[in-house]
C-alpha cells in the first residue's frame, strides 16, 4: 500500500476543498485556485470538471458539501512504522520529540537493516549535549530569524566569535555533518557545527543583512566520458545531483556539463580524477590545468 | 481511456523518470521498449509534476528531454511529487470523503448496513443521479482502509463494528523536513508533511542522491522481506532488457552516498554465497518462505563487512586481494592524513612521518578500490596489489592520464 491514492496530491486538493465547501460555498475559481497550489499543472481543469460533472459527489452543483465535518485523516500504518524506524534513528536525538504511542509498532527498518558503506567516519558527535543544545538554539533562530553570536575553536585551537544570521542547516550525508549557512558576516558565511564552541542569541542591534548575503560563486566544468567500464552511467549518476547538462557526441563519447560552487573546487577535482582515464575535462582550461598540476606531481612521486 | 495525469502503477514512469533525471541523452525515436504513444503520455504526465526542472536540448537524433536539479538549492526533493499521482476511480475517491465524515469520531460504532444506509440517505441523495455502492463493494473499502490503519473493526457479539482509528499526533515539522531527506523512504515523511498547511522549512542538503526516489516502493519491500526474513525471489533487468528472475534471501541494504546507489546483500542458497544486487535493477519482488537460518546469515555478512570495500564479496583469485599505497603530504598539508582516516572502509592507516603515510587492507576486490585511491593523484609515492591485473590497470589508467593531459616523462 505504498502507491496509493490516499497520500496523492488530487487527494489532498479534494480535502482542501471540501474544508473551505463545509465554510462557505465554493466556486470554479476556488476549485482551480486549490487544484493549482495542491496538485499538478493539469489537475485543476481535471478536479474541476470531475466535481462539475458531480463524478465526485462530494461538492453539489451549488458549492456547498453533504460532508458535515472535517476531520484529518489519520495517520496510516505506513506512515508509523515509517516515523518507528526515525524514532531508532541516531541523528534522532537532535530534535526535541517524543515518539509515544509508537511501542506496539514494527518499525519498517532498523539500524541494522541497512549500512551507509562510504560514509566518512568523522561525523558530528550528535550524542554530544553542547552540540544538541547548540543544534536545538540554531534551529529555533533560524524559524524566528534571530541573529546569534557564534563561537568556534579552529583547527590550531584559537577561538573566534561571530554575530551572524542563520538562514539554513546544511546537511551532508557523506560527511555526516551539519554546517550552518549564514548572512550577516563575510568571514562566517558556513560554520561546521561540530566547531562550535558555543552559541547564543545576539543581544542588541544586528546589521540589516540584505546587503549582507553571501553570493554563491558559481562555476562550470565540462568533460567528455568515455563509454568504457560503464562510465558513462556510472559518472552521470555521481554527478545527478548538480545542476547538469548531457549529451551524447558523434564520436561515440559523452559530453557533460555541470554547474559547482567555486568554494567546492578541490573536491570535484578529486571526484572528476577518481574516474581516471574515463573522464577528460575539456573546459575551462583553468580546470584542466588543475588536473593536469596533480598528474605532473604524480609522474614525479612514482616514476 | 483518456489521457489522465494519474497513473495506477509507478513502474509506468519509473524508467522514464530515471532516464529524464540521470542521463537526459535520448530523444523519443530512441526509446523503444514501449511505443511512442507511451513515450508521449510519460513524458506530459512527468512534466505536470516536474516541469520547472526539465528542459530539453535539440540534436541531430531529435530532441533530448532532461532534468536537471541543483539538489543542494533544495529544502525537498521534488522528485517525491510523482509518487503523489496514483491514480483512482471516481467511485473511489467519493466514499473515501463520506466514509471518513461518517466515521469521523473514534468513539462512535457503525454496522456495515448503517454506513451504507448513511451513505445514501445523508450523502448521495442530494445529488441529482446519486451513485449506487453496495454493501459488498463499502465492506471492500472499509477493509482497505482497515489495512492502511485508518479505520478500525470490532465484534460486539456476531456483529462487526467499525469506528475511526485514533489519530497519531506527530507535529514536529522539522523533524519531518530533515528525515523526509536523510532516510530511506523518506517519501513516507514527505506523506506526513502533507497534512501540515504551514511548513517553514530549515534545512538544506549537501552530496543529496534523488535517484534513489524513483526505487522507493522497491526499497520499502526489500526491508519488508528483511524484516520477515523471507527468502524472495527477484526480477532484475539487465542493461540489454533481459529479464532474470533470482531467488535470494535479503540480508541488509547497502547504500552509498557518494555514487547514489543503493544494494542488497543476498544470500544466494544455490551457489553458498553472500553477493549484492543493485536495487535500481529491480522491478520485483515476490516473498515466498520465512527461513529459519537468516541470523546466521546475517552474522555470516557481518563476519565479511570488515573486508568488503563497497559491494564486492569476490576477488579474481580465490584469495583476498592486499592492498598498501604510501602518500605524502607537506607541513601545512596534515588534511591528506585526516582523510585516509576519515575515508577508509577498512584497513590500517600507518603514519610513516611528518610527510607520509602508509595505507594497508586486505579486502575481497581491490578494484572496488581504485575510485578512492586514484582521489590522491598527486601524492602517491608507492603503490602494491597482490593481484597483479588491478595494479597493471592502476598504473596503465595512470599512463593514459598523462598522454590525455599531455604531461611529458
Amino acid at each position: 500500500m505504498f502507491f496509493n491514492e490516499i497520500y496523492s496530491a488530487y487527494y489532498k486538493t479534494v480535502a482542501q476543498i471540501i474544508k473551505f465547501a463545509i465554510a462557505s460555498p465554493v466556486d470554479a475559481v476556488k476549485i482551480r485556485e486549490t487544484a493549482k497550489k495542491y496538485a499538478f499543472s493539469e489537475s485543476p481543469f481535471a478536479i474541476e470538471t470531475a466535481i462539475k460533472e458531480q463524478r465526485w459527489q462530494l461538492i453539489l452543483p451549488d458549492g456547498t458539501t453533504p460532508l458535515k465535518s472535517f476531520s484529518e485523516i489519520p495517520v496510516t500504518l505506513l506512515q508509523k512504522r515509517w516515523l518507528k524506524a526515525i524514532s531508532l534513528d541516531r541523528r534522532v536525538q537532535l530534535f526535541d520529540c517524543d515518539f509515544k504511542d509508537l511501542e506496539e509498532i514494527e518499525p519498517l527498518f532498523t539500524e541494522d537493516d541497512y549500512f551507509v558503506f562510504d560514509m566518512y567516519h568523522d561525523g558530528d558527535d550528535f550524542k554530544s549535549e553542547s552540540y544538541k543544545k547548540n543544534f536545538r538554539i540554531i534551529l529555533s533562530a533560524i524559524h524566528n530569524k534571530d541573529p546569534l553570536d557564534i563561537t568556534i575553536k579552529n583547527r590550531k585551537g584559537n577561538e573566534s566569535t561571530f554575530s551572524v544570521m542563520p538562514e539554513r542547516l546544511e546537511y551532508s550525508e557523506k560527511d555526516d555533518k551539519f554546517r550552518l549557512l549564514t548572512s550577516g558576516n563575510r568571514t562566517a558565511s558556513v560554520i561546521n557545527l561540530g566547531r562550535i564552541e558555543s552559541c547564543s542569541l545576539h543581544v542588541g542591534e544586528f546589521p540589516d543583512i540584505s546587503s549582507c548575503r553571501t553570493a554563491v560563486r558559481k562555476r562550470t566544468v565540462t568533460m567528455e566520458l568515455v563509454d568504457e567500464r560503464n562510465a558513462p552511467e556510472r559518472v552521470l549518476l555521481h554527478f545527478s545531483h548538480f545542476e547538469k547538462r548531457a549529451e551524447k557526441l558523434d564520436n561515440g563519447r559523452y559530453r557533460l556539463t555541470i554547474r559547482y560552487d567555486k568554494s567546492d573546487e578541490t573536491e570535484i577535482l578529486i571526484r572528476i580524477l577518481s574516474f581516471g582515464p574515463l573522464v577528460r575535462v575539456t573546459e575551462p582550461p583553468a580546470f584542466v590545468n588543475l588536473i593536469r598540476s596533480r598528474l605532473k606531481s604524480q609522474l614525479r612521486n612514482l616514476n | 481511456m483518456g489521457y489522465s495525469e494519474l497513473i495506477k502503477n509507478f513502474d509506468k514512469i519509473r524508467d522514464y523518470m530515471r532516464e529524464f533525471y540521470v542521463y537526459g541523452l535520448k530523444s523519443r525515436e530512441q526509446y523503444n521498449k514501449k511505443s511512442k504513444r507511451s513515450y508521449d503520455d510519460e513524458k506530459r504526465r512527468i512534466e505536470s509534476y516536474l516541469s520547472e526542472y526539465m528542459g530539453f536540448h535539440q540534436t541531430a537524433d531529435g530532441k533530448n528531454v532532461y532534468i536537471s536539479v541543483d539538489t543542494r538549492r533544495m529544502s525537498h526533493d521534488p522528485l517525491y511529487k510523482a509518487w503523489k499521482c496514483a491514480s483512482f476511480t471516481d467511485g473511489d475517491i467519493t466514499l473515501f470523503f463520506i466514509i471518513s465524515d461518517i466515521l469521523s469520531d473514534p468513539s462512535e460504532l457503525f454496522t456495515l448496513s448503517s454506513i451504507v444506509e448513511k451513505i445514501d440517505n445523508e450523502y448521495l441523495c442530494c445529488f441529482e443521479e446519486p451513485k449506487f455502492f453496495d454493501s459488498s463493494t463499502v465492506r471492500k473499502k472499509l477493509k482497505e482502509y482497515e489495512l492502511v490503519g485508518i479505520i478500525k473493526s470490532e465484534k460486539h457479539g456476531k456483529t462487526l463494528y467499525y469506528h475511526r482509528a485514533e489519530n497519531y499526533n506527530f507535529n514536529n515539522t522539522d523533524l519531518l523536513n530533515f528525515f523526509s531527506e536523510a532516510s530511506p523512504c523518506g517519501v513516507i515523511g514527505s506523506f506526513l508533511l502533507d497534512r501540515f498547511e504551514e511548513n517553514e522549512d530549515a534545512f538544506t542538503f549537501k552530496h543529496h542522491y534523488i535517484a534513489q526516489t524513483m526505487d522507493s516502493q522497491i526499497l520499502y519491500e526489500v526491508f519488508d522481506t528483511i524484516h520477515k526474513k523471507q527468502e524472495t525471489e527477484i526480477i532484475t533487468v539487465s542493461k540489454s532488457g533481459e529479464k532474470i528472475k533470482q531467488t535470494v534471501i535479503p540480508l541488509r541494504v547497502f547504500i552509498s552516498v557518494q555514487s547514489g546507489r543503493q544494494y542488497i546483500m543476498v544470500y544466494r542458497r544455490s551457489k553458498n554465497r553472500i553477493t549484492s544486487v543493485r536495487i535500481d535493477h529491480i522491478v520485483k519482488i515476490r516473498p515466498l518462505r520465512t527461513v529459519y537460518d537468516h541470523d546466521e546469515l546475517r552474522e555470516k555478512l557481518d563476519r565479511m563487512m570488515p573486508y568488503i570495500w563497497g559491494v564486492s564479496t569476490q576477488s579474481r583469485n580465490s584469495r583476498k586481494d592486499t592492498v598498501e599505497f604510501t602518500v605524502c603530504f607537506k607541513d601545512n598539508e596534515q588534511y591528506i592524513y585526516e582523510r585516509l582516516l576519515r575515508e577508509k572502509r577498512c584497513g590500517t592507516v600507518e603514519r610513516i612521518d611528518k610527510n607520509s603515510a602508509r595505507f594497508y587492507a586486505e579486502v575481497y576486490d581491490a578494484n572496488e578500490m581504485l575510485t578512492w585511491i586514484r582521489s590522491f593523484i598527486c601524492r602517491i609515492t608507492d603503490i602494491s596489489f597482490s593481484d597483479k591485473e588491478t595494479e597493471a590497470q592502476f598504473r596503465a589508467d595512470l599512463e593514459t592520464m598523462y598522454r590525455m593531459y599531455g604531461v611529458d616523462k
